[in-house]
């Protein structure tokens, strides 16, 4: 975590003013155990350099197995997808539009679409620092670092992603996902205060996860499998901790988001707000190929 | 979005009300997250009943590390050891997916147990004042965790063996020491904290080290479910509650140390 604060501060980084007190410690303290975390991940990814050459697919090979693997997603797939409004039209609009994917191979599209995810949510949040209940000094302390801290770690899945990517032989992706993207638009000027603001990072993140879960059955690559394996879990705790700010800003009790949180005056259903699902669904993640180039 | 209905974001709402709305997220877990997961346990069942002889995977073939690391010492001995049972006769021989699973499940049964203790100490006053909040928490949580068991066994049973009823026996001793030395919900929270941290990185590892995709899919259904678990157990403690940016796989389970 302290990794990610002495890389990521530019000069248009969005976060200068971060409070480096209580928060920033505790960000400090779990540095060793991030650096553990992301040295398991540099190594799946060199080791997917080592593979590059074996993982190669001709164009008949590659569309067989994305049709193999579209119906494992399909399997875990339930329903609508992430954002109804999004709708599932739109979704088959985008990959009718979408470009052939004779030259990726099934995993190649499905982690250009995962760093897709990325790439929107970075922007997401980048965008919701810019408003004064977020990122200024009109925000709760804790929601702002929350914000500024996952924005950063969205920044590292999306490098892990694009790394893979590339080592796969294929093109990183810098674009946000195009279905999703028209929806965050379509967003952000209903986005005038904290509450909106905390129900759109919740359906990108819960859209994330699950689209991960659903990955983690469908890649074929074991290191790609691994890498997604250590990302779903933590979209996931970013739904948790939204989940739980929400319903205390419903509750009008936005003095209880705190660190430490003063846990006697938490309603008790507070306890269990932040995990709805003893197993967590995948009905929302998006098609494998919708963020692919 | 149609799934999920979101609480109104301008609207002040009571505990009652937002207690409705628990209730309401978990009848959607009932609607959802269950029928996600039903529908590759059926797989991964039908496989099983289907050929009935395992997945073969090596012993070790989980990723292991430390476990418990940070857990007390203390001799002293809780009811979690109460609860067990041990395996179901023939578990020791399970091969393969079969065999990560009858772990999974000694690891839900052990969570289970020790958030039951966790329950029996609050209500006998050992544990101080314990927060409305907390012990929402833990009954959720061991329910959660209670059904991530049942669905590991409902593999290993269709598979025509026993179910794994008791905790993992390697682990016990440990957690038994830890427990002994809680006095309060803090001290619960951290032992808790261990547990879901073991049990979330066991799942990532064998998420790698199963064969089936249906017993991929069993594992990554629940590996999140662990991690909000930890995160909110990280809130509650004051912990920075997503600390890192890729899940880290220490403190694993593994396959050579798991005793039954």
């Amino acid at each position: 975590m302290g990794q990610q604060h002495t890389t990521a501060r530019g000069a248009d980084d969005p976060m200068p003013d971060l409070d480096r007190t209580a928060m920033g410690l505790l960000l400090e303290e779990s540095q060793d155990v991030h650096r553990d975390a992301m040295a398991a991940t540099a190594d799946a990814l060199d080791d997917l350099a080592d593979r590059r050459d074996e993982l190669q697919l001709d164009p008949d090979e590659a569309r067989a197995v994305g049709d193999n693997r579209r119906a494992a997603r399909r399997g875990l797939t339930f329903g609508g997808g992430l954002l109804a409004a999004a709708g599932a039209a739109a979704a088959l609009d985008a990959l009718a539009a979408a470009p052939a994917f004779a030259a990726s191979t099934p995993d190649v599209q499905i982690l250009q679409t995962a760093a897709s995810l990325e790439v929107l949510a970075v922007g997401t949040y980048k965008t919701a620092l810019t408003l004064p209940f977020i990122g200024g000094s009109a925000a709760n302390p804790v929601v702002k670092a929350f914000a500024m801290t996952t924005m950063q770690q969205h920044q590292e899945h999306l490098a892990a992603f694009n790394a893979a990517v590339t080592r796969l032989g294929g093109t990183a992706q810098t674009t946000a996902d195009p279905v999703l993207s028209k929806v965050v638009a379509a967003a952000v000027p209903g986005l005038t205060g904290p509450a909106p603001v905390v129900a759109l990072a919740l359906e990108l993140e819960q859209g994330a996860a699950e689209t991960y879960v659903a990955d983690t059955a469908a890649l074929g690559d074991a290191t790609a499998k691994k890498l997604t394996a250590s990302v779903m879990g933590v979209e996931a705790q970013h739904v948790a901790i939204l989940l739980a700010v929400q319903a205390l800003l419903a509750a009008n009790a936005p003095q209880l988001i705190a660190l430490p949180p003063d846990a006697a005056s938490l309603p008790a259903a507070a306890g269990s707000i932040g995990f709805p699902n003893a197993f967590f669904p995948t009905d929302m993640a998006r098609p494998a190929t919708e963020g692919a180039s | 979005m149609k799934r999920r209905t979101r609480p109104q974001p301008t609207m002040a709402i009571s505990e009652a009300e937002l207690t409705s709305l628990t209730a309401e997220l978990d009848e959607l877990h009932h609607d959802v997250g269950m029928p996600a997961m039903q529908t590759a346990l059926s797989r991964w069942t039908e496989d099983l009943r289907t050929s009935r002889r395992g997945f073969l995977i090596g012993a070790g073939a989980v990723v292991g590390g430390a476990v418990l690391a940070a857990c007390g010492s203390s001799s002293s001995s809780s009811t979690t050891s109460s609860t067990a049972g041990g395996p179901g006769s023939g578990s020791a021989t399970l091969t393969g997916d079969l065999a990560v699973a009858a772990l999974a499940a000694s690891l839900e049964n052990l969570a289970v147990a020790a958030y039951g203790d966790v329950l029996t100490a609050a209500g006998a006053g050992k544990l101080g004042t314990v927060p409305p909040a907390v012990a929402t928490f833990v009954t959720t949580v061991k329910g959660q965790h209670a059904q991530h068991a049942q669905a590991w066994n409902s593999a290993i049973m269709a598979a025509g063996h026993p179910a794994v009823t008791g905790p993992d026996k390697a682990l016990v001793p440990t957690v038994d020491r830890a427990f002994a030395k809680v006095t309060d919900v803090t001290g619960a929270a951290k032992l808790a904290l261990s547990l879901e941290d073991i049990a979330a990185a066991t799942y990532q590892s064998a998420i790698s080290a199963v064969t089936a995709p249906s017993s991929v899919k069993v594992a990554a259904s629940i590996q999140p479910v662990e991690m909000q678990h930890a995160a909110i157990l990280n809130f509650v403690l004051g912990q920075y509650p997503v600390p890192n940016a890729f899940s880290p796989l220490t403190g694993a389970r593994t396959l050579a140390d798991y005793r039954g």
